[in-house]
């Protein structure tokens, strides 16, 4: 008993596009592994791949300072550690200036979109007159 | 949105900042599937467009690259979602690093890339806002 849903033709054009869908996947997936790999080439040529086991330099002396000096000022509360429970709804000033960064960044190019676009339609315009 | 709220350390925290980051990695791959012949039409026919279809494609390109880096870079350097896996990881600076600029360069490159659509995104919106279940048209 034929229990699939619609024609013959719509169930062959929906695994036609399943199979577009899954070629396009395939493609998708291949550029961000090559990206990736670039990633991970750069990261063994500058020598610094870090990942996994392999010999790691002593941190230098200013370096140990500096994080002694953290440590004293976790201690004496210079430098609130939070709990990672999730949202920080008190922290929601890192949040809005975010939005205002890409906000202002849209807006700006939204606005040179549009006057872009009127002058070319004032030049076509003219042209046509 | 997500990238927005996912760049908000602060305010996520550190959990939700890497559990989003990665669901970001399977959001880009998807809408880079369905985008694919956009890909390919606009990458074949760059030398015969004019300067806004190249200049899109480049944002793209550099969004694409960005991003790819910033998310796998932050799985590289994750301190919660993969020992959660059981995976443990040791990172390095350079991948801190990485993470620290692709993030900022992809914070700049976000608000561009959808601005560039506005007009096929408010479409998007409008045709969205006006389906109703079981209307075909």
């Amino acid at each position: 008993m034929d229990r699939g849903r619609g024609s013959p033709f719509r169930r062959l054009a929906s695994g036609a596009v399943t199979v577009k869908f899954l070629r396009h996947l395939a493609a998708a997936v291949l550029v961000v592994a090559i990206i990736v790999g670039l990633g991970m080439l750069w990261a063994h040529a500058s020598g610094g791949t870090g990942v996994g086991s392999g010999p790691r330099r002593a941190p230098s002396p200013e370096a140990l300072l500096r994080l002694k000096q953290i440590k004293e000022n976790i201690k004496t509360g210079v430098i609130r550690v939070r709990s990672d429970n999730g949202f920080d709804l008190a922290d929601t000033g890192n949040l809005i200036r975010t939005c205002e960064i890409e906000a202002i960044l849209a807006v700006v190019v939204i606005t040179v979109s549009v006057i872009w676009r009127r002058r070319r339609r004032m030049r076509r315009t003219a042209a046509r007159a | 949105m997500a990238y927005t709220l996912a760049y908000s350390l602060g305010f996520t925290g550190i959990a939700t900042h890497e559990w989003l980051g990665i669901g970001l990695g399977v959001v880009l791959l998807v809408h880079l599937t369905l985008h694919w012949d956009w890909v390919i039409r606009t990458t074949r026919k760059l030398l015969r467009r004019g300067g806004r279809e190249r200049f899109v494609w480049l944002v793209n390109l550099l969004l694409l690259v960005s991003m790819t880096l910033c998310i796998a870079s932050g799985i590289l350097i994750s301190e919660v979602a993969l020992p959660e896996l059981g995976i443990t990881l040791r990172a390095s600076s350079f991948w801190r690093q990485m993470h620290d600029t692709t993030a900022t360069l992809t914070l700049i490159l976000v608000p561009i890339h959808a601005a560039l659509d506005w007009r096929w995104i408010v479409g998007v919106a409008r045709r969205f806002a006006a389906w109703r279940p079981g209307r075909s048209r």
